[in-house]
């Protein structure tokens, strides 16, 4: 037994040295681990320590960065913004667009300023042209009248495209032109009305997808002219829907509020009118416009700003919150502007008149004697000097300088002719016992130049011709009551004003006898009413320039013998700028062509 | 704080004054719509000078609704006028068409107030502040160079034509010094905010874009500070008489006897007493502003009120200036009646 309990100690023994050895050696191994682990702790403490402290690096590296991104934003912002003032042009004006921007209704100078930049027309004057008739293709690319002048064919422009993607072709043209005689009844103050749409056209007719045809009442060599009259401009159907209604401002949306295709080298995409004036017009580039390839529009962005008076505009263009200050400066103002050297002043023809009327339906004026001896008093060059400063010209015809058709008919009469004056006067039984009295009636509102001013002028040259027999009233009116009354026909003496719609001696030489002027021309006087309105027809119907010329000169004849209307004087034109801005014509069209101006 | 018994005395002359304007109103509408109809004649014949043919004329007044009878013309009127649903429907009361244009003449109206109503509050803000511590700082040197001074700036401010002064300040600062724009509500090169109250400045705000109301801010700066250094005139010399007679009165010497400090007794105690009459003369005064500053809007070109109803009087648009002659109406109406519950608000013996 002893031996057994021997045996089972040393066993016992021996298993406990190994179960010993081997805790001793698995802790020793784990103390090495642990040691390991200590270590890797370690390590890893300086490692988090480590990537704590890069953490940290790479925060403050991220704030610069950030920083750095906020600064590069900033440059951009800064970069962006020159870039966007370089890429703008801000106008600043005192015209505002008179009501709408419908073709159909539309027959204001401002208003057809924005369809043309808008819209396009199938032809188009070419900048810089001095007559007028430098026709140049637009929507159309060619054309082809009849040799009797009552048909024409144009080819269309293909690929242009409106921004919903349609495609222009002839069925717009033909909608266009429909639409716009369709409306002459309901709008009878509107463009196509005033310029005879519903007298001259027959019908439209859609030949093919890019060819039109137009079939015309009587022989029109004109036709060009009207085409690119904005009153020509070619409408999207889906903004001038059937039934055809004039398309009026919509506040806050600028496509609703006009019917044009917008085929012209600017989209409107913004229009903000404040109590019926305009406040802000905006446009953007048209990127589908057919022109692109030749480089234009220059600008991204033309914004016009209104201003209600011309030496608020001219604030304005010297304090540098505009690029561009265009209608209306003041002749004593542009001058003074020319000299300063942080401006620029651009001069160009004129084509703007005024003219007198009478009425001629009751004395004095039904007496042609009584009507010449005025006119022979004026003295147009006190106008001219006094109130226009020379930017302004004596005119001697209806038809202005550098058109066809221009004469000096009424330098026959002269000016301050006081002679002539008192000699007629006399004959009609006139005398300082017995004056010649009548009102001279002019606008106020500033529709026309210097109204006023001129007026007084007018009456001083008159009266002075023949002191005490001729007395003189001046009556002004706003420009609502003054179409108003010469609607109702109660102005003795009025003085008017023509802006062309089309560079034509036809859009000037019926001013001699227009039926709106109420002067009652044609009742007074049928005989050399109507021969001048043969002549005029005859004009029309050809082409042959001396024809023409001849034609209007005898029209102009007749006009000096019957002074129904008398020229006074033509305009100059006249933009103020930057020294930054390019590009401006100011050719006998009037017209400011947006599209051709660089910053 | 106000205990029960006073809150109940403040709103009940709040509501017996609202009820009372509804009279106010009744009589005002009735006023400017027989002045219109019984008084000058003819609107229609007074818009063609009388000199109209007839058929002319007779289709104005169809279309004007002038051809019905007048008790039918003044229920069309008023009815028009409380007419919740076109209210509702164009968010502006019915005043008529314009004999011009046919357009609304509420909604030309209400295109061209927020501009006005803008210009309106910076103004008075500037005039009250610069009037206010200029007449306290007057008062407080009574007979001295510094009152003489500032009653002679009162006297001058006033007596300048805002025209006048706004070409210089648009000469120095826009011409010369380019620091600021001569006119318009905003930079042409900046989209105006998105319309939600009218104002721009209030709208930048709530569009969350600083940078357009700082814009905003710039154009206003030379309008406002021209028309409030006006106005500002009236203020000084009221203040000033105003405090003179409240600095003279026991309580202030009782404070001052107290210990308090001198600004405490001069603005906590004095101005605050002397504080009701300038609070009267601030609400004439906006009043008037909202009927629009014709001078300054067009020498600003600021396009508000009144340079709305200068085009409408060239225009002899009788819809148009009657409506806008209502609109002023309702205006001092109701500024009149915020007055009269501010007053009533700091001088409880009001509600008495």
């Amino acid at each position: 037994m002893p031996e057994r309990i021997e045996l089972a100690t040393v066993v016992l023994v021996l298993v406990g040295i190994i179960v010993s050895s081997g805790t001793m050696i698995y802790t020793a191994n784990v103390l090495s681990n642990v040691s390991t682990v200590s270590s890797d702790v370690a390590t890893l403490t300086d490692s988090v320590a480590n990537l704590t402290s890069a953490t940290r690096d790479l925060a403050t590296i991220m704030e610069d960065f950030g920083a750095s991104v906020a600064d590069l934003k900033e440059r951009l912002a800064e970069i962006e913004a020159s870039l966007a003032v370089r890429e703008t042009l801000i106008v600043g004006t005192t015209d505002s667009v008179e009501l709408t921007l419908d073709p159909a209704q539309a027959y204001d100078y401002f208003g057809w300023c924005i369809i043309q930049q808008i819209g396009s027309t199938l032809v188009s004057v070419k900048p810089g042209s001095t007559t007028g008739a430098d026709f140049v293709p637009e929507l159309a690319t060619s054309w082809t009248p009849s040799t009797d002048l009552k048909t024409w064919d144009f080819d269309l422009r293909q690929g242009v495209k409106f921004p919903d993607g349609t495609t222009f072709n002839a069925t717009h043209v033909k909608y266009s032109f429909d639409r716009a005689i369709a409306l002459i009844p309901k709008i009878p103050e509107g463009a196509p009305a005033g310029l005879g749409y519903d007298a001259i056209f027959n019908r439209t007719e859609v030949v093919s997808t890019y060819k039109v045809r137009f079939y015309l009442n009587f022989p029109f060599s004109p036709f060009l002219g009207i085409l690119s009259a904005r009153s020509s401009a070619i409408v999207d159907p889906k903004y001038a829907p059937l039934p055809w209604a004039q398309v009026n401002y919509t506040a806050g949306n600028a496509r609703a509020s006009t019917p044009l295709a917008f085929v012209g080298s600017y989209v409107l995409s913004r229009w903000e009118r404040v109590a019926g004036r305009d406040v802000e017009i905006k446009l953007d580039a048209n990127p589908n416009y057919w022109n692109l390839a030749s480089g234009y529009p220059k600008l991204k962005h033309i914004i016009f700003k209104f201003y209600p008076s011309a030496a608020a505009l001219r604030l304005a263009i010297e304090a540098g919150d505009v690029d561009m200050a265009f209608r209306h400066i003041s002749p004593t103002d542009v001058l003074d502007l020319e000299t300063n050297p942080n401006l620029r002043t651009w001069w160009g023809t004129g084509a703007f008149i005024q003219y007198f009327c009478f009425q001629e339906k009751r004395a004095p004026f039904n007496d042609t004697r009584v009507r010449v001896a005025v006119a022979a008093a004026l003295n147009r060059t006190a106008v001219t000097e006094t109130v226009f400063l020379g930017l302004a010209k004596p005119l001697y015809s209806i038809i202005p300088p550098g058109m066809l058709g221009h004469t000096e008919a009424f330098q026959e009469l002269g000016d301050a002719n006081y002679t002539y004056t008192r000699s007629l006067l006399t004959d009609a039984g006139y005398s300082p016992g017995n004056p010649l009295t009548f009102k001279l009636w002019y606008e106020t509102s500033g529709h026309y130049p210097s109204s006023e001013d001129q007026a007084l002028l007018y009456k001083e040259a008159i009266e002075a011709a023949w002191p005490g027999a001729i007395q003189i009233t001046l009556e002004g009116r706003d420009w609502a009551a003054y179409k108003t009354a010469r609607d109702q026909e109660i102005m003795d003496a009025y003085v008017y004003g023509w802006y062309p719609d089309y560079v034509d001696p036809d859009d000037y030489s019926f001013l001699y006898w227009a039926k709106w002027l109420h002067t009652n021309y044609d009742t007074v006087n049928p005989v050399p009413y109507q021969q001048q309105v043969d002549l005029y027809d005859e004009a029309r119907a050809t082409t042959v320039e001396a024809t023409r010329i001849s034609l209007y000169a005898q029209i102009d004849d007749i006009a000096v013998d019957q002074c129904s209307v008398v020229p006074l004087y033509v305009s100059s034109a006249w933009a103020v700028t930057k020294p930054s801005v390019y590009g401006i014509f100011l050719d006998i069209t009037q017209d400011m062509r947006y599209w051709l101006i660089s910053k | 704080m106000q205990n029960k018994v006073e809150v109940m005395g403040l709103r009940t002359y709040i509501i017996t004054r609202i009820l009372l304007t509804i009279p106010t109103l009744l009589l005002l509408l009735s006023m400017v719509f027989l002045l219109m109809r019984v008084l000058p004649g003819d609107p229609v014949a007074l818009h063609f000078e009388k000199k109209a043919e007839p058929a002319q004329m007779d289709e104005m007044r169809r279309l004007l609704g002038l051809d019905k009878p007048l008790w039918m013309q003044y229920a069309d009127y008023i009815l028009g006028l409380v007419d919740i649903n076109y209210f509702i429907a164009h968010g502006y009361p019915n005043l008529g068409k314009s004999m011009q244009t046919f357009e609304e003449v509420g909604g030309q109206i209400f295109s061209a107030f927020p501009a006005t109503l803008e210009l309106a509050i910076y103004s008075m803000l500037i005039a009250s502040v610069i009037g206010i511590l200029l007449g306290v700082a007057s008062s407080k040197k009574y007979n001295s160079v510094q009152d003489h001074l500032l009653r002679g700036f009162g006297t001058v401010a006033y007596a300048v034509p805002v025209f006048f002064l706004g070409i210089v300040f648009q000469l120095i600062f826009g011409v010369f010094l380019h620091w600021l724009p001569i006119g318009l509500r905003i930079s042409p090169l900046v989209n105006p905010p998105a319309t939600i109250t009218g104002l721009y400045t209030i709208d930048s705000l709530l569009e969350g874009n600083i940078f357009k109301f700082f814009e905003s801010l710039k154009a206003l700066i030379l309008p406002s500070l021209t028309l409030g250094i006006i106005l500002s005139g009236i203020f000084v010399r009221l203040t000033r008489t105003n405090m003179l007679e409240t600095l003279r009165l026991d309580f202030v010497t009782a404070a001052r006897a107290r210990g308090l400090k001198e600004s405490t007794v001069t603005y906590g105690y004095a101005l605050r007493n002397a504080f009701l009459p300038i609070l009267t003369m601030m609400g004439l005064q906006f009043a008037m502003l909202l009927g629009g500053a014709i001078l300054t809007e067009t020498t600003f070109s600021w396009p508000g009120l009144g340079r709305y109803i200068v085009q409408r009087i060239n225009f002899r648009d009788y819809t148009a200036i009657q409506g806008a002659v209502v609109m002023f109406g309702l205006f001092v109406t109701v500024v009149s009646l915020v007055v009269d519950i501010l007053y009533a608000y700091f001088d409880p013996r009001i509600r008495l």
